[in-house]
């Protein structure tokens, strides 16, 4: 079985993902939308359809495929935040999730925001109170990180979000679009933080539909296409296979 | 020594639960301690307003049931500080539930990047309640003071209600959290059901001069009702009856447990839309 490949950081093992949503009816379609009342539907949105997938120890991969088909359902799973209808997903340690939308507490400083994230990660005050500077000066956002959150550019927010999600840097790494509102400088010293990572044996999973991001960072890449596993292979080929598509 | 491949919906086992909360006992005091300091900032009153609201409220009951109504009063020798400890002990109640029912939609930022035990939201809005709370006990024995109560040494333990109440607190903040993720609506609810507790928790009135012996039963199945009790009697002195320390004390015993089982079981359920 599986668990048993001393490799393998991640297994995704028929992996099926079925949720409800609750979606607003048809208002020209329903009966009742005369009288001013709203059906409500529940909406099943079949995510993904068998995975199986296995990413090993040291391993950068890139996912790519159109918006909806899946990607983030995946890393989500991954990360244990989504309920599965089906099938096993295994993870060596712990796998964390970095979306875009991520600050901790709006309201707070971005400091604040970087001691909270770590605390909650389960570092000790001393921990964080050691790793600090070296994150603030990370995160590049100068003497923003004074500043409520809130009042953050998105690619100032996705700075500081990166900087504490790496500043224990967890066995497997989820990126979820997390560089793309970054600027050119923080994006080659994330991918720069991302091979030492990949050193250290840690493994990295990252969404993008920036090719050229996963190009120079990754080695593979899987092409996810309506829940499904379309392509899994080295980066170059996926990519390729991947752009041909969709330029033509 | 790399750790091993583990499912990764697991719900995680209760040792390991526990560990992990425990070592985040730093961000849930980091936590309590910054938000206090926020609402400092953030009101010109602060944190005075947590004590000012319950004073208003005992001066608002004494006013109408004190003065103005006949009968509510009834049986009981000194009503305003009779009042203040009723409504100081019940707010506590109501205010971690409030803030447990609250805290997973106001944390949704941090949970849905981080992973960690999320029963912690929850339980620091508790801490955070209840740090906001230790001045009540001051206000009570000052009013206890003010009103010429004799001092009595059982005035000591009355802190030590709090610290009890802390625990049954946690394990309402944890059942009120996963309700309010499964019916949003709750926390409109929840008011309304304190506003209805009030009335048979004995904070305006001394149950025992209107309820008959087998109402009284009822009465003592309230966890509410039974820590008020205890806590005038530390103040204002009379019986203490083994009924209220019994019903406490299973209370303590189940409520905060079962409410963490409970909360756990829902660990995937959390930050979600």
């Amino acid at each position: 079985m599986a668990e048993t490949e001393t490799d393998a950081s991640v297994v995704v093992d028929g992996l099926h993902v079925k949720y409800h949503v609750r979606a607003e009816g048809n208002h020209l379609a329903s009966p009742l939308a005369g009288r001013g009342l709203r059906r409500r539907h529940l909406l099943e949105v079949h995510a993904l359809r068998d995975i199986n997938l296995r990413f090993d120890t040291g391993e950068v991969v890139g996912v790519v495929g159109a918006n909806g088909s899946g990607k983030s359902s995946l890393l989500r799973c991954i990360a244990g935040l989504q309920a599965r209808t089906a099938g096993r997903v295994l993870v060596r340690g712990e796998a964390r999730l970095l979306g875009v939308q991520a600050a901790l507490k709006p309201r707070l400083s971005g400091y604040h925001n970087v001691i909270l994230g770590g605390l909650a990660m389960g570092l000790s005050r001393t921990e964080v109170d050691e790793r600090l500077p070296e994150v603030v000066s990370f995160s590049g956002v100068g003497d923003a990180i004074w500043r409520p959150m809130e009042t953050y550019s998105s690619g100032m927010r996705a700075r500081v979000a990166f900087s504490i999600a790496t500043m224990r840097s967890p066995e497997v790494l989820l990126l979820d679009e997390a560089l793309a509102v970054g600027d050119r400088a923080f994006r080659d010293r994330s991918i720069g933080r991302i091979a030492s990572m990949q050193d250290q044996a840690r493994t990295v999973v990252m969404v993008s539909h920036n090719l050229d991001e996963i190009r120079r960072a990754c080695s593979r890449a899987v092409w996810i296409d309506e829940g499904c596993v379309r392509l899994d292979g080295p980066a170059s080929e996926v990519l390729d296979a991947y752009t041909s598509l969709s330029a033509g | 020594m790399p750790p091993v491949l583990r499912d990764a919906h697991d719900t995680q086992q209760l040792g390991r639960y526990f560990a992990g909360l425990w070592g985040r006992r730093s961000y849930a005091w980091y936590v309590a301690v910054s938000e206090l300091r926020s609402r400092q900032i953030t009101s010109r009153l602060g944190n005075v307003w947590h004590l000012l609201n319950p004073i208003l409220q005992v001066l608002v009951y004494w006013v109408i049931f004190g003065l103005l109504v006949d009968g509510v009063a009834r049986g009981v020798e000194n009503y305003v500080l009779f009042l203040a400890i009723g409504v100081f002990v019940y707010l506590d109640f109501q205010r971690a539930a409030i803030a447990g029912a609250n805290s997973i939609q106001n944390n949704k930022g941090l949970i849905r990047s981080l992973h960690f035990p999320r029963a912690i939201v929850p339980i620091t809005a508790v801490i955070t309640e209840s740090l906001a709370t230790v001045p009540s006990v001051l206000v009570v024995y000052a009013t206890a003071v003010l009103t010429g109560a004799p001092l009595r040494w059982t005035w000591l333990l009355l802190p030590l209600v709090f610290v009890f109440q802390f625990f049954l607190n946690v394990g309402s903040a944890l059942i009120a959290a996963r309700t309010s993720t499964h019916f949003s609506d709750f926390n409109q609810i929840l008011p309304f059901i304190f506003r209805l507790g009030l009335y048979v928790s004995g904070v305006l009135f001394a149950v025992e001069s209107f309820a008959s012996e087998s109402q009284l039963r009822l009465f003592e199945i309230n966890p509410a009702y039974c820590f008020i009790e205890i806590a005038r009697w530390s103040i204002m002195g009379g019986e203490l009856k083994a009924a209220w320390l019994v019903s406490v004390t299973l209370w303590l015993g189940a409520l905060p447990l079962v409410a963490l089982l409970w909360f756990r079981k829902g660990e995937e359920l959390y930050g979600r839309d």
